[in-house]
């Protein structure tokens, strides 16, 4: 029973860094249809941001907001001036000026900060990267006799916050109200005079920034930031946004947790079969069984199309 | 609209005079490069067959069928392990294994089109990204590591050349280099010669086959050609092995000319996959001979990004402002660029350019339909 609690909340907190980037892929694919393989690059360049602040001994909340607004900034960018021109050609364009993305943020944070694992003495004042809530090895609570750190629960206690504010933003605001009338109808939000295009550039900063909050918060249970760090956390995010449908924000959020805790469950329970090498199993398997058996996700909508 | 400066008929006299410079060059290439060559070179341009062939492999499954897949390091993959495991374990030739690792790619290829059947675009990419990321770490699997090795990997996979060996000559000229030194590497510059051939030869029969014509219907709109009676999951299926199946043999090769294979080196990570696709739409997605620019060009600019890396003063005065500061080799973002550049003003890559620059200098006039033999009196030029 406790080492069921234990993995259980290590599971929740490994899905909430999932359900943060599985929110931006979703939040670009249900505005424009187009699967951002450069998430994780670009979460992983904020990361840097964040670090490189830290060197210059800026605390790491102030860091953090900074980081965030940098990837909105790169998130907006991006749709304005790569995405929307290559849009107009193809979806297949798209789908390689994502993966030029994903090759040219890898490459210039090497080209910035070297490839060598990061913090390293050689070059870094850090010990480690910090993370947002207690992580030293006395920083746990004991429930029913559980070791639960606390880190976990703190994590996860914001990714529901996070949550419940991006709800608000959604179904409250006007922005939100006008995103969701892109995503449902393009063409008519563009001729009950919504400015289409600001949206979507709204949504691409929207979702960069909060996969900048993911990459931050995973650097941070991994107390380092390397060049390698996101391809994994990438491919799970896509299978949380699989699991819950590609539209449904809501969804990318149950999914992630959800995967998170089979991923942990899983390697933990069986280890000997599944081990640390295979637990990247579980989100192929989830991937390629979601999208057999219903493509739409558990909370996504199914495309009916008309012939 | 402008005339077009010249025009040349296919299969008239220019263009068999072009045809022919060409082949003469291609030919010079090859026979220079393993004699006079040096063994950097050599091995370049092994680099460079390895990048032509599962570029070429791709181009059949993305460039004609219009199937994304980042996973072909995969198929890679298998080709690699598949010639170090039989050959250290059941004693094989390498070149036995070559048929052997293009059957194994071929059955796992067909079984990863079954969900593709189903799983379109962008959702494909996703699997074949996942199964990229899967294969390292399976290689690495506690319950598979009396096979492959685990992290380790396979020594001494590929040919032991030895005293026993026969050196082949003729006039004292040495085809294959010295067979007895390890590392013969003219003898590995013809086995990637024909890998390179046989793979070229493959996608050019299917192209231009009559399932390379329902591959074309399927990529540009599959509804009508499952109405003309194109019979999609046979074919998507069968694409999918044959392509799969040719990456397998470079993996060979690249075993081969290494001599050994882990989990980590080559293009077994995902990043080779991501490597052969971005060489493949760099040269021309959709083209026979895109994907093989694109691997010259790829590896010629990564031996300059890591010369300049070993010393910046050679790098080129117009680079130097951008990329001297930067801390690993510039062939990555390089590349990046130019991909991200090509949407922009070339989507089908490097050959597409051409064949749109060129068109406004020179026309080429396609022979008649129903002339096949090389009549070039009858061949009419078509007034545009």
């Amino acid at each position: 029973m406790d080492l069921f609690l234990q993995r259980l909340f290590d599971g929740l907190s490994d899905g909430s860094v999932y359900a943060l980037l599985a929110l931006g892929i979703v939040i670009i694919y249900r505005g424009t249809g187009h699967l951002n393989f450069a998430q994780g690059e670009m979460a992983l360049f904020c990361t840097y941001v964040v670090y490189q602040l830290g060197e210059w001994g800026i605390p790491l909340v102030p860091a953090l907001l900074l980081g965030m607004l940098v990837g909105f900034a790169l998130g907006v960018t991006t749709e304005v001036a790569l995405v929307r021109p290559v849009a107009k050609k193809s979806t297949f364009a798209v789908f390689i000026v994502t993966i030029g993305l994903f090759q040219g943020l890898n490459w210039l944070d090497g080209a910035i900060w070297g490839d060598q694992v990061l913090p390293n003495s050689a070059v870094s004042k850090q010990q480690q990267f910090p993370s947002l809530f207690p992580n030293k090895a006395t920083d746990f609570w004991n429930i029913f006799g559980a070791g639960v750190r606390i880190e976990s629960v703190g994590i996860f206690a914001m990714v529901m916050v996070l949550t419940g504010l991006l709800f608000l933003l959604f179904n409250k605001t006007k922005v939100g109200l006008a995103m969701n009338s892109v995503a449902s109808n393009p063409e008519s939000a563009r001729l009950v005079g919504i400015p289409t295009n600001r949206v979507l550039s709204f949504s691409w900063g929207l979702a960069a920034a909060i996969g900048a909050l993911g990459g931050v918060v995973f650097a941070g249970q991994n107390h380092t930031v390397n060049m390698s760090m996101m391809f994994g956390v990438f491919i799970y995010a896509s299978a949380a946004a699989t699991l819950g449908g590609f539209d449904s924000p809501g969804g990318a959020v149950l999914g992630g947790l959800i995967l998170g805790v089979i991923q942990n469950m899983v390697a933990g329970y069986a280890d000997v079969w599944v081990g640390q090498q295979m637990k990247i199993g579980v989100a192929f398997v989830v991937i390629v069984g979601v999208l057999l058996v219903k493509p739409s996700g558990l909370f996504g909508t199914s495309k009916v199309e008309r012939v | 609209m402008k005339l077009p400066l010249a025009t040349i008929k296919s299969g008239g006299a220019a263009s068999w005079a072009i045809r022919i410079a060409v082949a003469a060059a291609v030919f010079a290439v090859l026979l220079w490069v393993p004699t006079r060559g040096s063994d950097p070179t050599i091995g370049y341009c092994l680099d460079a067959f390895v990048l032509m062939g599962a570029a070429m492999s791709l181009n059949l499954l993305l460039g004609f069928t219009g199937q994304i897949s980042i996973g072909h390091s995969a198929f890679y993959g298998i080709g690699a392990y598949t010639t170090a495991i039989f050959v250290t374990r059941w004693h094989w030739s390498p070149f036995q294994t070559m048929p052997m690792a293009f059957l194994i790619a071929f059955v796992v290829g067909v079984l990863v089109s079954l969900p593709a059947l189903r799983i379109k675009g962008v959702y494909l990419a996703l699997v074949t990204l996942a199964l990229g990321l899967v294969f390292p770490q399976f290689i690495k699997w506690p319950k598979v590591e009396w096979l492959t090795g685990g992290a380790k990997g396979i020594d001494k996979a590929g040919f032991n050349f030895g005293r026993h060996n026969r050196t082949y000559s003729i006039f004292g000229w040495k085809p294959f280099g010295d067979m007895r030194a390890n590392g013969a590497l003219p003898f590995y510059f013809w086995i990637g010669v024909g890998i390179v051939v046989i793979t070229y030869l493959v996608c050019r029969g299917v192209v231009k086959s009559r399932v390379g014509r329902s591959l074309i219907a399927i990529r540009d709109n599959e509804t009508a050609a499952a109405v003309m009676g194109v019979n999609r999951a046979v074919t998507k299926g069968i694409v999918f092995g044959l392509s799969a199946g040719l990456c397998s043999l470079v993996g060979c090769l690249g075993t081969i000319r290494t001599n050994n294979v882990t989990p980590d080196s080559g293009y077994i990570t995902v990043l080779g996959g991501i490597t052969f696709l971005i060489v493949m739409v760099i040269g021309g997605a959709g083209s026979l001979w895109g994907p093989n620019i694109g691997a010259v060009l790829y590896i010629f600019i990564s031996v300059q990004a890591s010369n300049w890396s070993n010393d910046s003063s050679t790098m080129p005065f117009f680079l130097r402002p951008f990329l001297s500061w930067s801390k690993v080799p510039v062939g990555d973002g390089i590349f990046a660029i130019l991909l991200i550049a090509l949407m922009f003003v070339a989507p089908f890559g490097l050959v597409g350019l051409w064949r749109r620059l060129s068109a406004k200098a020179v026309a080429v006039v396609p022979r008649p339909f129903g002339t096949a033999s090389v009549t070039t009196s009858s061949a009419t030029p078509v007034a545009d």
